[in-house]
Order: structure tokens, then sequence, then C-alpha cells
């Protein structure tokens, strides 16, 4: 009962977040439209260059073309889904060194909540439609079956893989803490996440594979439960249950992250008046 | 309402060496030093006190607030307030308690203010009724209805500190804690601000911590002050009453017909100019009628007028170290 009554005050605060975000877009709407043009262009293009290779080379690593589309997708969704409620991780040296946890931490809410969801990135969504697109046409070229089966799949992947980016980001922008400097990861680990998510991890050589297979769990954000979707070899066919995998993983990592971070927080020293 | 048990803060700052050498040697040897920014803190605060906290920069007030506040976790001691630790239960003590920090706002920028205030509702869990009775009653002391369809951007800092202030009495927390909030105001605003510390304290009895440079604030509004200086508790007590310990004395100002200036068996002559003179003497030990009638007795006096030691005065001795050790002024006490 106690856990059912804090879990719909936090939906309500949610809400209310989700409300401000949406009053602060149409408070400076000219910052709309250039959004709305400059991020779906930029996942047209680079699937356009996909295209291109697909078109040269036949196929990458025995990925056909609408596999390659349903990879794609699935990825931008995921990263679109991370930018939404995640990307406040990225600030999160900026927040530490100006004190910005102070408020947080003085109301009766978790302070990893509030530094996500009180500023929700609305926005994100200009990400999310063109990966819709993309991964509906990889779905049409493919054949994929809307099963129920399938779709708790997709959506077992989705939160999964969204998880693991949220709590790399987390794990990453805690170390702040502890440094004390604002560490300007965003851009690397965007560009690392782009070029290892979008594309078979198998056209990678074995030990970065290796890598990101069992260090830093980024082959388990698309390519490993995608290749066990769509039954494509990707070097690892021992491992049962990809897409389940995912979602455990993806558990996995925000707690490790969230544990972290919590320990980080007790090293916060505020900023100075 | 709060009691704080051998509270103690350190931090660990690393040692940097000067100059391009030192840079890449802190890269391979980090050394750090343990510095201590509160020292093994005890006091008690009963529910309904006004207490000011007092000290120079750097003394540490700032890191105590802060540690009250649920904002630092105190290395160690223990923080209770309402009777419960808010290191261990954090999320349930801040309930109880409201922030505003001077230079820092919990309001939205973008938004008008009611939008903030909407967010601090759902945060608190506060319904819509009680809301807006809360509202009323401090509309009526700060009289912020007006400024609630402005958005926060475009107010000035007076009326943003109006709105923090009510921001953080939204949930009728039972501690308010103010960290400077009266750094930047105008007059106009000093005074808003200060009358409504004191009406919520009457009306609804919130207990108020608050730290501050301004001498005004304290002398109207605490009944309580604390001074804390290199990290330690220095003085704790009624105002008066720390101004009769530390600083017993008063100055009597003599101005002569001429030029010739007396020193006096009384009090210590501490500073002239032309034909101005400054006795400084204990209140206890003596009164500005002996002296006066000590020095008239040898000269001509023209006009006098007495000084009393206020709370500037008890600043200074005691931020200048421990007054009861270092005597600055050269009278013993």
């Amino acid at each position: 009962m106690k856990y059912i009554k804090t879990l719909t005050h936090y939906f309500e605060v949610t809400f209310a977040c989700i409300r401000m975000a949406i009053l602060t877009i149409v408070e400076y709407p000219s910052s709309i439209a250039g959004w709305l043009l400059s991020n779906p262009l930029q996942f047209i293009v680079g699937f356009a260059t996909i295209q291109f290779v697909v078109q040269e080379f036949g196929e990458i690593n025995g990925w056909s073309y609408g596999q390659l589309a349903f990879l794609y997708g699935l990825s931008v969704i995921s990263h679109a889904l991370s930018m939404i409620f995640f990307i406040q991780g990225w600030f999160m040296g900026y927040y530490v060194l100006e004190g910005e946890f102070d408020r947080y931490l003085t109301r009766p809410l978790g302070v990893l909540y509030q530094f996500f969801f009180t500023q929700i990135n609305i926005f994100g969504i200009t990400d999310l439609l063109p990966g819709i697109v993309v991964f509906l046409y990889g779905c049409h070229k493919v054949g994929f079956a809307w099963s129920l089966q399938n779709i708790l799949c997709i959506l077992a992947l989705l939160i999964g893989a969204t998880l693991i980016r949220g709590g790399i980001y987390i794990l990453i922008g805690t170390t702040s803490f502890f440094t004390r400097s604002a560490n300007d990861f965003g851009q690397y680990t965007q560009e690392i996440f782009d070029k290892t998510t979008m594309y078979p991890l198998s056209m990678y050589p074995e030990s970065l594979q290796f890598l990101l297979t069992y260090l830093i769990p980024i082959g388990w954000v698309s390519f490993y439960p995608v290749s066990s979707m769509l039954g494509v070899d990707n070097g690892l066919t021992g491992f049962p249950g990809a897409i389940g995998l995912t979602f455990v993983i993806g558990i996995a990592v925000i707690v490790v992250a969230g544990i972290f971070f919590n320990y980080g927080l007790k090293k916060y020293e505020s900023a100075g008046n | 309402m709060i009691e704080i048990k051998h509270l103690s803060k350190e931090y660990h700052v690393v040692k940097k060496e000067e100059g391009f050498k030192g840079a890449l040697k802190s890269l391979v040897t980090r050394e750090s030093r343990v510095i201590a920014a509160v020292q093994d803190l005890n006091f008690h605060i009963k529910p309904g006190e006004i207490v000011g906290f007092i000290g120079p920069n750097g003394a540490g007030k700032s890191t105590t607030i802060k540690m009250m506040s649920g904002i630092l976790t105190p290395t160690f001691g223990e923080i209770l307030i309402a009777g419960k630790d808010i290191t261990k239960h954090r999320k349930e003590v801040v309930q109880n308690i409201g922030v505003v920090f001077g230079q820092r706002s919990q309001l939205n920028w973008d938004l008008r203010l009611g939008e903030s205030f909407e967010l601090l509702r759902h945060i608190y869990q506060i319904d819509k009724k009680q809301y807006e009775e809360t509202l009323d009653v401090l509309d009526e002391i700060l009289g912020v209805r007006e400024l609630i369809d402005k958005p926060v951007r475009q107010m000035s800092l007076g009326q943003r500190v109006k709105g923090d202030l009510v921001a953080a009495m939204l949930h009728s927390p039972k501690v308010l804690f103010l960290d400077e909030p009266t750094i930047g105001l105008d007059v106009g605003s000093k005074y808003a601000l200060r009358k409504f510390v004191k009406e919520i304290n009457e009306k609804r009895g919130t207990t108020v911590i608050l730290t501050t440079h301004d001498l005004g604030d304290i002398e109207q509004l605490c009944d309580r002050i604390i001074i804390i200086n290199h990290g330690k508790l220095v003085e704790d007590g009624n105002l008066d009453a720390i101004v009769d310990r530390i600083a017993p004395f008063k100055t009597l100002v003599v101005e002569y017909f001429d030029d010739q200036i007396i020193p006096s068996a009384l009090g210590e002559l501490i500073e002239t100019n032309g034909n101005i003179a400054k006795y400084k003497f204990l209140k206890h030990e003596t009164t500005a009628a002996k002296i006066i009638e000590e020095l008239s007795a040898k000269a001509q006096i023209k006009d006098i007028s007495i000084e009393e030691a206020g709370i500037d005065d008890i600043i200074r001795i005691a931020y200048t170290g421990d007054c009861r050790t270092q005597n600055t002024y050269g009278i013993h006490w």
C-alpha cells in the first residue's frame, strides 16, 4: 500500500514535470523549428549512408539492407528515449561543480529522479520520429511479424537498451563527485554509441567486440538482441535469450549506476557562496 | 526542534603546486590535505526560535546550515530534526524544512511564478485547498499574488527572493533555513523579508535558522546568535547577554575647548582627533559621570556623547579569535 502511494506520488510529479517541459517549449517557439529540422535530418542522412554502402557491396557482414534498417531504427529509438529521460547525465559535472544538486537534496524525492525528470527533455521526440520511420521500414523489408510476443520483445529490448545508455551516462557523470571537474563527455559517448549500436558490431575488430560485449555492455543495446531476433549470425550464438538478457543487463546497469551515484552524492560538496 | 551532536565536516583538498612542473607532479602524486570546515559543534534549538549564525567568510556557517538542511553529509556527528536523523532519513525529514539560499533560486526561470509553485505543490503533496489557504496567508504578509503570473526571468531580485520565500513555505515546514537571504537586496525588500520572517515565526511558530553578514538582520530578528569561527562554536546565546559578556564597555567621546587632551585614570584613551578624544571604559567598573568629573577637574569640556558597544564590536572581537584569551583592546577583564 505504501509503495503504491509512493509510486502514484512519483507519477503525479512526473506529469507535472512533463507539463512544465511542454510549457517551456511553448515559451520559446522559434527554437522548436530549428530542432525539428536538424535532428531528424541527422539520422535520415546517416541512414542514407547505409543505403549507399549496401547498394555498392550488397550487404554488410551478412546483414541485408532490411536487417540493417531494423537495427539502425531500433538503435535510434533507444537513443531518442535516452535523450528524453537521461540527457541531463551529460551535464552532471556542471551540477556537481555549481552546487545545483542542493535543491534536489532539500526535497522529499529521490535525487537522481529529480535530476532527470524535473528537466525531462521533450525535444528528444525529434530524434524518436526518424528512428520509428526507419524501424518500420526495416520491419517491412524483413517481414517482421507483429505478434504479441514480438511486440513484448521489442518493448523489453527498448527498455533494456535505454537503461544501459542512461546507466552509462550516470556512471561516467558520477565520477565528477570524485574528480570535482566537469567532464564534458556527452559528445564522445554519443559518437561511440552511434558507431557501435547503429551498425553491426561484427564489422569491428574482435578485441573491440570483446570489450563492448563483456566490459562495457554496449553490444547489448542493439546488436545482440536484434541479431538473435532476426537470426543473423553474431559470432556469439551461444547466448540464449538475448532479448531477455538485454532487459536484465539494462536493469543491472541502472541499479549499479544508482548505487554508485548515491555513493558519489555523499562526497558532494555543494558550492561556496 | 533541532539537535546537533558532535557535528564535524572534513574536506579533502588536493595540494596543487605552482607552475607547469607542479601540475605534472600532481598528476602522479595526488597529495591531499584534510581540512576541517566544522569541528565538534553541539547545540540545541527549541521550536519557535529565530537563530542567527554569524562568522567571517569561510568560518563554516554555510557548511553547517547545508548539513542541517540535508545537502551535505556530515563526516561525524548527528543532526536530529524533530527527533529524526536527517542524514539517515533525508526524504522524510526534509518534508519538515524549507530552504532559501540568497544567491540561488529554486524557481523555473522560463515560466510564470505560479508554475514553479504548482510543481512544488505536487512534490510536497499539498492539496489544492490547503495550497490556496497557505498562499492567502503568505500573500497577506508579502503580497505575492500580484507576482504569480509574472515570468521569473522578468523579476527583480527583490521579487525573486519573495517568490523563493513563498516557495519554501508552501508546504508549511516547521523549520525554515535562510542562507544570506538579504544579500544584494534594497532597503524596501530587506524590510519585507524581515517582516516576513517575524510574522511566520509569530503566526505559524516556524523555527528560523539564518546566516547573515547583515547586522540589521540580527538586531531585528534574532533572539539568539551562534558565532562560528574556524569551524568552531565561539559564542552561543542571547544577543544582549553576549554583548554584556564579551564587550562590556562603553566609549565616552569628549570634545574639549582647546587641543589639550588629558588622559584618564578610569578609562583608556583610545583615539584622538583634534580636540576630540575617545575613552573606553568598562561599564561594570565605572561610569561616564565619574570620568567626566575626573576630566572636567583638569580641563574645560565643550560637549560629550556616549557610544554603546554594539553587535559590530561583538563581531569584530569574536572574528579576531577567542575573545577571552586574546584581548585586542588592552583592557583586562
